[in-house]
């Protein structure tokens, strides 16, 4: 088998295996092709380089190895291998981006070498170096990466760079490996494509970057380190850099990085030792041996050791600065002069940089002008003051890097240490931007940049002038801690000859001041503004997305991270989202009223944070419109309104409206008013303020709303803070009532307001609603219905009295308070209270205590009869019977009504009332009635009344009635009035009252005119009975009877005539007389008696009177017995 | 993960005890792990603190286990130096000078700040090459086997971290900073290059 076929058969099985195996085969293949038999390597190139894109990262590291070492086998194969190298520069794995930058590292050297060698000239070539120099750009600026590990290979292949892109000269301390190596010494200047000068700068530009990336205040320790390496190796391989190596580690010693580590403090302490002993080693350190050994004291290693380390002094070998400078500038002189000469001769590179600077220049930062200046002004005074002063500023804590860094001042108050003491304070002025170093170089800054003006198109025609650049613009670098940069001093090297050409760009300095901070990520920097409207569309897409979350999230049980979050970014970004979110709670508020509160509480919360100033118009719009929607919802049984009221941080006057329409909501104004109640009872803040909604809504038009309200008022006002305030407004309401006209505060708002608009029972009740339904729950406010009632108006009047039955039955008669109002009755208010009275006795007996108020009233101040009807059932029977003309004669109704509560007939429950007086006491005083002080014809209508009342009045009644009134003396007028009445009722009565006849014939009737025209009445109704009643008549009496009433002696006669013989006997002969007279009148006899007014003169007959009233009344004790036996 | 096994070197004074415990230790849980010794002998304590028993690099662990034997059995199996001579006749034949390696490391783990420092004079003072990274980190132990068994566990556990680090280059100042919060005790860190 060839090593051909081999190679084809293992790349066939790498193809196949998996990636560790993988990479043993591969390995296998670049020795056989590279090392073996290379050339094979041209052959497989391309199926090597394929595995570039494997997926694993170990095979895409093999193969930039190969890269490598095939390029170094074979130079050619740079050019076509280059561009693969820089897609793997580009690689996703850091590992791979990391090993292509080792790779570059290499490549880079070999690739300038063989470009440099190569007699040819090609395009190829040329495109080759230019991608090279960008993947140096490239890794260049990786110093920014965002990876330590990357920016450590940056690092490190800075470094390669810089050394490369320098001149080594007859100091560098070049490893032996690295003996053949490139460096810019070998660089033809006459190059067609590679150009020294840029090169160069190139290589200074380098440094520049490095060291800003040095004293970026957040470098990593890794970095900090690597790049502390660096800068060692560089001093050592290319001493004309000592310089800047040395103020660079000088200045770092002073600042170190404020955000390392206690240990990484150490660690970098630790290396920078290392290294500042690796530079001290260096012939070329001689210079500043004294700065390397006061850093190295500081870092704790013994004066013994420093000097161990210490080379020799070779005073000769050292030159004067300005010799160095004046050869430097000579021999730039020589090239300038003769550019041919270089071509000419391939060699002259090395002649060239031996002369270059062997010990850097020194140039003058403004840390040395501002460490002279302070030098002698570090008096033990003066330093004693400063001790003094800045004891003040000391941190509580030490900090890390103090705490590692200190170490004790051996040599204080000896000038060196003065010395050291003036340049550390000069850093840190630096730093600041103070000291007069810096004005020096800002001075000098101005003038170099008028030159540049002038200078800017020599720049790039005179690369010697460039090529001076480098030290200058190195000693700026270093000076750099803050963003301020230094340039060259010439004032503390007066043997220094001040190069006449402007020096750096000004542009340069701004953009590595800017590197300094690079490493920093800044989001500004990456980022574009985006549009206003971009902005808001974001926004609210995100916000939406949030939004319509909401299933996802709840599965994920992060849904309270979710409502957080909405109500914390809907608060505060104006706008549509708002809205929008509103929205969608209300689509669905029971399930996201949790996002509707958390909302709610963020505007709130936004609110108090803006006190005092904030508005609370985003909250009282959030809550308004939750609160609104619920309120229009049709049903709505949850409660979330209620909730949502009572958990609210704070109501506004427009959700109490809102709260209010609830109220006013048929269906809804129960839970509506509870909900009212809560919030009057548990935000006692405002409470007022809901209260008085409540208030409002007590005199609503619809009644479903007005008692609910009243209700919740009526409990409201047990509690005691409450109290005053409903009472006020019920009163002040009230008291509306003693203007001419309604007040527009009786109609809402929306109404128009009619000056003139008259009182309607609609109005007067509207503001008596609330007072009427406290006034059962506190007596005392009658009397303030009282003054207002005797100062409203007629029809008012007439209102509140059928207003207050309810309220005042609700009293009861044993209220203090009302008898009080009884008692004192304001004038005027009499109607008032007889209304009062009425309905207080409407339905039961009257309390004496009431009776006594009334009569006392009656009595001593208000003779009113009317007065006493309501307690007319508790006055004694003589007051009644007192008060009875005055009383029938009132209107009918009235009277009517005094009846009825007298005969207990008004209310068919009264069996309790009782009256005074039986229905007898009152017929019979009826009868007694004075005629002077009464008309016969009210008396008449009165007793009609009674008899009326046909349950009341029953035959017994009546009976015992007509007994009494004819035992009376003088017999009543109405007497036989009532007696045919009462026959006219009961039929049956026939024989009691041809009883009473007969007995008034012994109490000679016929005395009385009225009386008797009453009798000879009844008789006449009363035959055939009648007629033995006739028959006891005196003749005389028979004759005025029969002259009466001609038609009754006829059958009268017939009815003797009918009787036996021997009844006929016992009928007086006299009596027979007038009966058969017929028509013979003896007016004579009749006549005298019939005389009412002859009667009382009559003593005669007075006489006789008597004797037969007594023999009557004998006669009577024995009749009720005769009836009894009868009946 | 990284791609390639950790590289790792543990290194002590004398490449007997607390290098060789951890090494015991790393290879058990499967680290591509060697160990050294820095010192220019290897010094064994020996029957009074200022007479050690000093060989040189080249001595096998057996030569030297056989030579205490000779010397004092009972006080050498006493103070547990014959079996710590034993265990590292298990692992490899003699110690090894680290400045005599030439091998390259990804991670080289040093037990006190002595031989960190003798370590970093030597990486620095070699000529760089491929200027590839090598991470050395000092992690203090005292010299006995107990300290030597902890620092172990240490080690192990730190380079389990690193090995399992997606990039261990970027993650390594926070992975040490943690250490040093979990283990109370400073971590010297540096990176040199070969």
């Amino acid at each position: 088998m060839t090593t051909s076929e081999r190679v084809v058969e293992l790349l066939n099985q790498a193809a196949l295996k998996p990636s560790d195996e993988k990479l043993t085969v591969l390995k296998q293949v670049q020795e056989l092709i590279i090392n073996k038999d290379p050339s094979l390597l041209d052959n497989f190139l391309d199926e090597m380089i394929a595995f570039q894109t494997d997926k694993s990262i170990e095979v895409r590291k093999f193969v930039i190895g190969f890269i490598e070492e095939a390029c170094k086998r074979d130079n050619e194969l740079l050019l076509r291998l280059i561009a693969n190298l820089n897609m793997l520069l580009k690689d996703e794995s850091v590992n791979v981006v990391k090993k292509a930058i080792l790779t570059l590292t290499q490549l880079y050297k070999v690739t300038l070498q063989c470009l440099v060698r190569s007699k040819t000239l090609s395009d190829m070539q040329e495109a080759c170096w230019d991608l090279v120099t960008q993947m140096k750009g490239d890794v260049l600026s990786s110093l920014d990466s965002e990876n330590d590990g990357i920016r450590t290979h940056a690092i490190k292949f800075t470094e390669s760079l810089i050394i490369t892109l320098s001149p080594r000269t007859s100091d560098s301390d070049t490893p032996k490996r690295q003996e053949g190596d490139i460096s810019l010494d070998k660089v033809p200047k006459d190059h067609s494509y590679i150009r020294y000068d840029v090169l160069c700068e190139e290589g200074k530009s380098a440094l520049d970057k490095l060291l800003k990336f040095m004293v970026h205040p957040a470098i990593s320790s890794i970095n900090l380190t690597t790049a502390l390496g660096s800068l060692a190796t560089i001093a050592r391989q290319r001493p004309m850099f000592m310089s800047e190596v040395v103020q660079a580690y000088e200045t770092l010693h002073a600042n170190l990085p404020p955000t390392l580590a206690k240990s990484q403090v150490s660690s970098v302490r630790k290396n920078l030792k290392l290294h500042l002993v690796a530079v001290l080693k260096h012939p070329c350190s001689l210079e500043f041996q004294g700065q390397i050994s006061t850093l190295l004291l500081d870092l704790g290693m013994p004066q013994s050791e420093i000097t161990r380390f210490t080379p020799e002094g070779r005073e000769q070998r050292k030159r004067p600065r300005h010799e160095q400078y004046t050869e430097g500038k000579k021999v730039k002189n020589a090239t300038d002069k003769e550019p041919i000469e270089d071509d000419e001769d391939k060699e002259e590179p090395a002649p060239n940089s031996a002369p270059k600077p062997s010990a850097p220049p020194v140039a003058q930062s403004a840390i040395d002008v501002t460490a002279e200046f302070l030098h002698p002004l570090l008096t033990p005074e003066n330093v004693a003051n400063l001790v003094l002063i800045s004891m003040v500023y000391l941190p509580d804590v030490m900090p890390a890097s103090f705490q590692a860094t200190y170490t004790p001042v051996e040599s204080a108050g000896k000038d060196a240490q003065i010395k050291h003491l003036a340049r550390l304070m000069a850093t840190q002025m630096t730093a600041a931007g103070i000291g007069p170093g810096l004005e020096q170089r800002k001075a000098r800054e101005e003038d170099v940049g008028k030159e540049e003006d002038n200078d800017e198109d020599s720049v790039s025609k005179d690369r010697l002038i460039k090529r001076k650049l480098p030290p200058m613009g190195l000693g700026q670098a270093i000076s750099v801690v803050g963003g301020y940069s230094d340039k060259v001093s010439s004032d503390a090297a007066p043997a220094t000859k001040r190069l006449p050409e402007p020096i750096v760009p000004t542009a340069q300095t701004k953009l590595s001041a800017a590197g300094g901070r690079k490493k920093v990520f800044r989001l500004s920097d990456v980022v574009q503004p985006l549009s206003e409207a971009q902005i808001d569309q974001l926004t609210s897409k995100a916000v939406k997305r949030i939004l319509h979350s909401e299933k996802a999230i709840a599965q994920s049980g992060m849904s309270h991270v979710r409502v957080k979050l909405l109500s914390r970014l809907v608060t505060q970004f104006e706008g549509m989202m708002k809205e929008e979110v509103l929205e969608f709670i209300l689509a669905d508020i029971r399930s996201r009223s949790e996002l509707a509160f958390s909302l709610l509480y963020q505007e709130y919360n936004t609110y108090l944070s803006q006190l005092p100033t904030g508005l609370l118009d985003s909250y009282d719009q959030c809550l308004y419109t939750l609160l609104s929607s619920l309120q229009e919802k049709p049903e709505q049984r949850d409660g979330l309104f209620t909730k949502l009221v009572l958990e609210a941080p704070l109501i506004t006057e427009s959700a109490l409206e809102v709260i209010r329409r609830y109220c006013e909501d048929d269906s809804r104004v129960y839970l509506g008013m509870t909900t009212l109640k809560e919030l009057i009872i548990k935000r006692p803040s405002r409470q007022f303020q809901y209260l008085h909604v409540l208030l409002d809504l007590s005199s609503h038009e619809k009644e479903k709303v007005r008692t609910t309200a009243l209700a919740f008022l009526k409990r409201m006002y047990e509690k005691d803070q409450l109290r005053d305030y409903i009472e006020k407004f019920a009163l002040t309401y009230m008291q509306l009532l003693v203007h001419p006209n309604p007040p527009s505060l009786l109609f809402g708002a929306d109404k128009d307001t009619e000056v003139a608009a008259p009182w309607t029972e609609e109005t007067v009740r509207q503001c008596l609603f609330l007072y009427l339904s406290l006034l059962p729950l506190n007596h005392q406010l009658v009397h303030e219905l009282a003054s207002v009632y005797t100062e409203a108006i007629a029809d008012i009047k007439r209102s509140v009295l059928r207003a207050i039955e309810q309220p005042i039955r609700g009293m009861g008669m044993n209220s203090p308070e009302l008898l009080l109002l009884v008692e004192n009755c304001p004038k005027g208010a009499e109607t008032l209270v007889t209304r009062c009275l009425h309905i207080l006795t409407d339905k039961v007996p009257p309390s004496p205590e009431l009776v006594e108020r009334v009569r006392d009233l009656y009595q001593k101040r208000v003779p009113d009869v009317r007065f006493l009807i309501p307690v007319i059932n508790g006055l004694e029977k003589n007051e009644v019977i007192q008060a009875l003309p005055k009383l029938i004669k009132l209107n009918p109704i009235v009277v009517k009504e005094v009846f009825n509560r007298l005969l207990g007939t008004q209310h068919s429950e009264g069996s309790s009332s009782v009256s005074p007086l039986t229905p007898g006491d009152l017929l019979i005083a009826l009868h007694n009635i004075d005629s002077t002080k009464c008309d016969m014809k009210s008396i008449i209508k009165a007793t009609n009344l009674c008899f009326g009342e046909k349950n009341v009045y029953t035959s017994e009644v009546l009976a015992v009635v007509m007994q009494q009134l004819m035992e009376q003396s003088p017999l009543p007028m109405l007497l036989m009035r009532t007696v045919i009445q009462s026959l006219t009722m009961y039929p049956r009565l026939i024989g009691f009252v041809m009883n009473i006849l007969s007995r008034l014939i012994l109490k000679q009737v016929w005395k009385y005119p009225k009386v008797w025209e009453g009798f000879v009445k009844c008789c006449q109704r009363t035959r055939p009975q009648s007629y033995s009643v006739l028959l006891q008549l005196p003749a005389a009496q028979l004759t005025s009877v029969f002259e009466r009433c001609p038609e009754l002696r006829e059958p009268l006669f017939h009815h003797v005539q009918s009787y036996t013989p021997h009844q006929q006997a016992h009928i007086p002969n006299s009596i027979m007389a007038v009966l058969e007279a017929k028509k013979k009148p003896e007016p004579k006899l009749v006549q005298p008696v019939m005389e009412e007014e002859s009667f009382c003169h009559d003593a005669h007959c007075l006489i006789i009177a008597t004797m037969q009233r007594n023999v009557v009344r004998e006669r009577e004790r024995e009749r009720p017995l005769q009836q009894q036996q009868r009946g | 993960m990284p791609s390639h096994p950790l590289r790792v070197a543990v290194v002590c004074s004398s490449n007997q005890n607390r290098s060789m415990e951890a090494h015991n230790f790393l290879s058990k849980r499967g680290f591509d792990v060697r160990s050294f010794g820095t010192g220019t002998h290897v010094k064994l304590p020996g029957p009074a603190p200022d007479k050690p028993n000093v060989y040189d690099f080249r001595t096998t662990y057996e030569q030297m286990y056989s030579d205490l034997v000779r010397k004092d059995k009972e006080l050498y199996t006493q103070n547990g130096i014959l079996h710590m001579l034993e265990r590292n006749k298990r692992i490899k034949s003699k110690p090894e000078r680290f400045q005599n390696c030439k091998d390259r490391f990804d991670l080289v783990i040093t037990c006190e700040e002595r031989v960190y420092d003798q370590v970093l004079e030597d990486l620095s003072s070699r000529e760089q090459e491929t200027l590839q990274p090598v991470h050395v980190i000092n992690v203090d132990i005292q010299d006995n086997h107990e300290e030597a068994t902890l620092g172990a566990f240490l080690i192990c556990e730190l380079c389990q971290c690193i090995q399992h680090s997606d990039d261990m280059e970027n993650e390594m100042d926070e992975l040490i900073q943690e250490f040093e919060d979990k283990s109370n005790r400073p971590f010297l860190h540096t990176v040199c290059f070969y």
